[in-house]
């Protein structure tokens, strides 16, 4: 332990560096590039479920193919949603 | 080595069958992996920790890297209410993340690349989130699916496709990480492949692209681990600071 007030100083340094907002822009294109791979998935996972919910309730109460139809624009609607959402989150960020 | 390139995805079964109540529970070679995943972060975690100095060595100030890395993520996304669920959140990324990561390993096996293993995680996050939201908040937690300020008229179609949207989490969660995987492994392959096949002369241009694939499918790995503990923070948020 020579370089005691070195340490300090770098101590000093590292705890600002903790509090200040610079140490997040390391992050920053991680995060983007992240969640740009996260709008596609999430518009066709809507999708999908919504054509799934479709398909069930149509066979439960025998309406083909009436629900399947309804349900597959509205899983497009909620996936539409769902792209908002995560756009609006990301330039939040 | 096969030359199909959707070869390295084969479950097989090692060791003895076990059969219980019909449902095959043998080990696999998913299973190995798995748990060589999950004991690479014990022995790392446990090596890294046993010795706690003030200045750190190399190893400690990993752990404490990946430490602050999820502590930040999920006080920065959840805020200070979502401090109880640290250790699920950085067992969920680690455990994403070394999976993919031995993935990478010549002829390892990924686990994350098969649906049932990612679907099985996005829905066990997507119960107990959606378990946390009533425990916190009560029958109050289903006004997630009934947005404000809504005309009573679009009330009922807005309140379906909500609904719609909050099923299709754990679909997209895990479909997300398994397509990923799945293409970015199938992509190596095909242009192993082609090197073998061009051989010496003209396998010089796909051996190029393997290289820089591997680069971009270590990036995709680590990515596709934070995005999954990202979207739990999320999701998490939701659950425990309603704000409809």
């Amino acid at each position: 332990m020579q370089n005691k007030g070195n340490f300090k100083t770098r101590l000093k340094i590292a705890k600002s560096k903790l509090n200040s907002d610079s140490s997040n822009k390391s992050n920053k294109s991680g995060t983007l590039l992240g969640f740009a791979f996260k709008l596609g998935t999430e518009f066709v996972a809507a999708v999908a479920v919504g054509t799934i919910i479709g398909f069930i309730l149509d066979n439960w109460f025998d309406t083909k193919p009436w629900l399947i139809i309804i349900f597959f624009f509205l899983g497009s609607v909620a996936g539409i949603m769902n792209v908002i959402r995560a756009a609006n989150r990301m330039q939040k960020e | 080595m096969a030359t199909n390139p959707m070869h390295q995805f084969n479950v097989y079964r090692i060791g003895p069958e076990v059969n219980i109540a019909g449902v095959d529970l043998s080990f696999t070679n998913s299973s190995l992996f798995m748990l060589i995943s999950a004991l690479t972060i014990c022995i790392f975690l446990f090596l890294a920790t046993k010795e706690k100095k003030l200045i750190p060595g190399k190893l400690q100030l990993t752990a404490e890297l990946f430490y602050n890395f999820i502590a930040k993520m999920i006080s920065d996304t959840a805020g200070s209410k979502a401090k109880p669920y640290f250790p699920f959140i950085f067992s969920l990324f680690m455990f994403v993340l070394l999976c993919n990561m031995v993935g990478m390993l010549p002829y390892s096996f990924t686990v994350t690349s098969h649906i049932i293993v990612t679907l099985i995680l996005a829905l066990f996050i997507f119960i107990s989130v959606t378990f946390i939201g009533f425990l916190k908040h009560g029958f109050k937690y289903l006004k997630i699916f009934v947005p404000s300020g809504v005309p009573v008229l679009l009330l009922p179609l807005i309140t379906v496709i909500e609904i719609i949207s909050y099923l299709s989490r754990p679909v997209s969660l895990s479909v997300r990480l398994f397509a990923n995987m799945m293409a970015g492994h199938t992509m190596l392959k095909v242009f192993g492949g082609f090197v073998i096949s061009l051989g010496l002369i003209g396998g010089w241009l796909p051996l190029t692209f393997s290289v820089a694939l591997t680069g971009l499918e270590i990036l995709v790995a680590f990515l596709q681990a934070y995005v999954f503990a990202i979207l739990t923070c999320i999701y998490l948020n939701d659950a425990l600071n309603l704000h409809h």
